[in-house]
């Protein structure tokens, strides 16, 4: 294997990574926070990617603004949609929460994707470029610079995400509830305000990604399987609830599919999934980064 | 000596029913079955067949998917998987080896419980979601390998099937699908109504009592999970040689939310719930064909809205209306 080949599969890896990052980051807030374990993210996702072709091709606003747009957009769609299932869900259930939650994702994983359907029809919906131009990394290879660009966005919303977790009262309040929610509910934080707004978070990272990448996924009713597959791929190689390992694992998924597709071809890569979900379950099923958030055996 | 006739009968309708429930039958069922088996007496409408197979099809796999989450409370996200491996396995042997399509489907079943014994010894000891997704990562597996190997496969060009049986009509079919529903409806019910039902519920509902009675939850569960994985496969072989073409469509995810919908709505932990929903839905849905995406979205969110608002499902409904004819 020569280096430029090596160097190739590295860099496609690390761009692919960002977008499996974010998507993963999501996911783990939410089974952080509220320990849902949600199979819409793929949706949100879509939404997100909709969102974006709408702002920028139909509104015509400029890359940046079109991906805030759909970031904000998706956001309030987040919001609703814990305001409108998941808030009465936690209030009528006490026993069977956890698992009826994941059945009410995967419920509205199935609806919002038939209304995709039923309201777009199965168009591709994409776009040629956000930015023209590519950008020479060495004499052998240049990268279009839509992927560079998606790749900084990617990074730069981590960057804040991370920031605003860290440095805001909010997010340590979201923080202090995955620890602990009886004890974040004694210190005065209102838990069902932080839920809506970790969901709405928890969206609009996904709503983020699919933007970012409309010119390489343009916006389909069904594209919200893979991203989805993979973030959980990331979300139970680091360990479940873990954003920090998220974002490592983000990366070193993105690296493995890489590789994957350039040693054994197309349609190997839920295989190699496969295989690197039994080697991690078999020997450290905390994750790679471990995880006491919530627990991996049943309680 | 009016009096003592009728008691007799009742007395007789007791004992069969206290012999039914023996064998792992309810009357309900029984009856339900053997409408089933009379239906082609009265009509020879292929429609009205193939209707009803399609629906019992449905609601066999709706009762193997309950018998694991309506008991262990872990949800087989890849149940259309083994479905699917069950169907190619048997294709496969019976038209490169020869087999006799009844071996066929024994073979289909048996290498979808193979594989689920695996996947389920790999991740039942952690928390459900754990073996949910592993197995939802394994039918993506089997679909991408399905649709890779052409060679073997013939991928999404469809790889033809020889029919079970010699014959053009469905009726056959439907028989040979009520025997297989009914048997796999008494095997599940047997193992509910014995120690190991007991043993699932208790894991099901708490699993810390559970353990502190000497039960070990691992075990049970994966000795539930392989039996629920066995029957998808059986299924699977069977819809394989009455369809008479396979595409990795049918491991598709879409067909497990498909039947996971169906055993909830129809209520969890009932086995039945499932099978009688599904002759409500698969009709209705079939006269809505023309509203396309529209009946998805409804499906859908009778899901979500029963998970909200009444988890006991159609089943649960039943048993209230029964309740109140007997008071």
């Amino acid at each position: 294997m020569q280096i430029a080949a090596m160097w190739d599969l590295f860099v496609t890896g690390i761009l692919r990574g960002g977008l499996y990052a974010l998507m993963a980051v999501g996911l783990a807030l939410l089974l952080g926070v509220m320990n849902i374990s949600s199979f819409m993210h793929g949706e949100l996702y879509m939404i997100g990617a909709y969102m974006g072709w709408f702002a920028f091709v139909t509104l015509g606003l400029n890359p940046i603004l079109a991906i805030l747009f759909a970031a904000v957009g998706s956001f309030i769609v987040g919001m609703v949609i814990e305001r409108g299932f998941f808030y009465p869900l936690r209030r009528r259930s006490k026993e069977g929460w956890l698992l009826n939650a994941y059945l009410v994702t995967v419920g509205l994983s199935f609806v919002l994707q038939n209304a995709a359907l039923a309201i777009f029809r199965p168009i591709y919906r994409g776009i040629r470029t956000y930015w023209t131009g590519s950008i020479r990394i060495s004499p052998a290879m240049s990268i279009s610079a839509d992927r560079v660009m998606g790749f900084l966005v990617a990074v730069v919303t981590i960057v804040a995400f991370w920031l605003f977790m860290r440095g805001t009262k909010i997010g340590r309040a979201i923080r202090a509830v995955a620890q602990d929610e009886r004890g974040a509910m004694l210190v005065g934080i209102e838990l069902d305000r932080i839920h809506t707004l970790s969901f709405g978070l928890s969206s609009m990272l996904a709503g983020i990604a699919g933007a970012s990448l409309l010119s390489i996924n343009p916006a389909y009713p069904s594209m919200g399987l893979l991203p989805l597959a993979k973030s959980w791929l990331v979300v139970i190689l680091a360990g479940l609830g873990n954003i920090r390992g998220a974002i490592i694992g983000g990366f070193i998924v993105g690296i493995a599919e890489a590789a994957s597709y350039y040693f054994l071809g197309a349609g190997w890569q839920d295989v190699t999934s496969v295989t690197m979900l039994i080697i991690i379950l078999l020997f450290k099923p905390s994750g790679l980064f471990g995880t006491e958030v919530k627990g991996i055996l049943e309680r | 000596m009016q009096k003592t006739h009728s008691m007799s009968v009742i007395g007789l309708g007791s004992r069969f029913s206290a012999w039914l429930r023996y064998v792992g039958l309810s009357m309900p069922i029984m009856i339900m079955f053997v409408i089933l088996a009379m239906v082609p007496l009265f009509t020879k409408n292929e429609y009205v067949f193939r209707l009803l197979l399609m629906s019992l099809f449905f609601g066999a796999q709706a009762m193997a998917f309950d018998f694991t989450t309506g008991f262990i409370n872990v949800v087989n996200f890849g149940f259309a998987g083994f479905r699917g491996l069950g169907a190619y396995t048997s294709a496969l042997l019976v038209i490169n080896l020869g087999l006799s399509t009844w071996l066929g489907f024994a073979t289909g079943a048996v290498a979808a419980g193979i594989l689920g014994f695996l996947t389920g010894l790999l991740t039942l000891r952690l928390r459900g979601i754990y073996a949910a997704c592993m197995a939802w990562f394994v039918q993506l597996a089997l679909m991408g390998l399905a649709t890779v190997n052409v060679n073997l496969t013939r991928g999404a060009l469809g790889l033809t099937v020889p029919a079970a049986l010699d014959t053009t009509s469905t009726a056959p079919y439907l028989y040979i699908l009520l025997l297989m529903s009914m048997g796999i409806y008494i095997v599940l019910s047997i193992m509910i109504n014995s120690n190991l039902g007991l043993a699932f519920r208790a894991i099901g509902q708490n699993l810390l009592a559970a353990r502190t009675s000497g039960i070990n939850p691992t075990r049970y569960k994966l000795i539930n999970w392989t039996v629920a994985c066995t029957f998808a496969g059986l299924l699977g072989g069977f819809y394989a040689h009455f369809i008479g073409i396979l595409t990795p469509d049918i491991m598709h995810f879409k067909h497990t939310v498909e039947i996971l919908a169906l055993a909830y709505i129809g209520g969890r932990g009932t086995l039945w719930g499932g099978l009688v929903t599904a002759f409500l839905v698969i009709p209705v849905f079939e006269y809505l064909k023309p509203l396309m995406e529209i009946r998805l979205i409804i499906y859908g969110m009778l899901l979500v809205l029963a998970m909200i608002f009444y988890p006991r499902g159609f089943a649960g409904i039943l048993q209230k209306i029964g309740e109140m004819i007997k008071r």
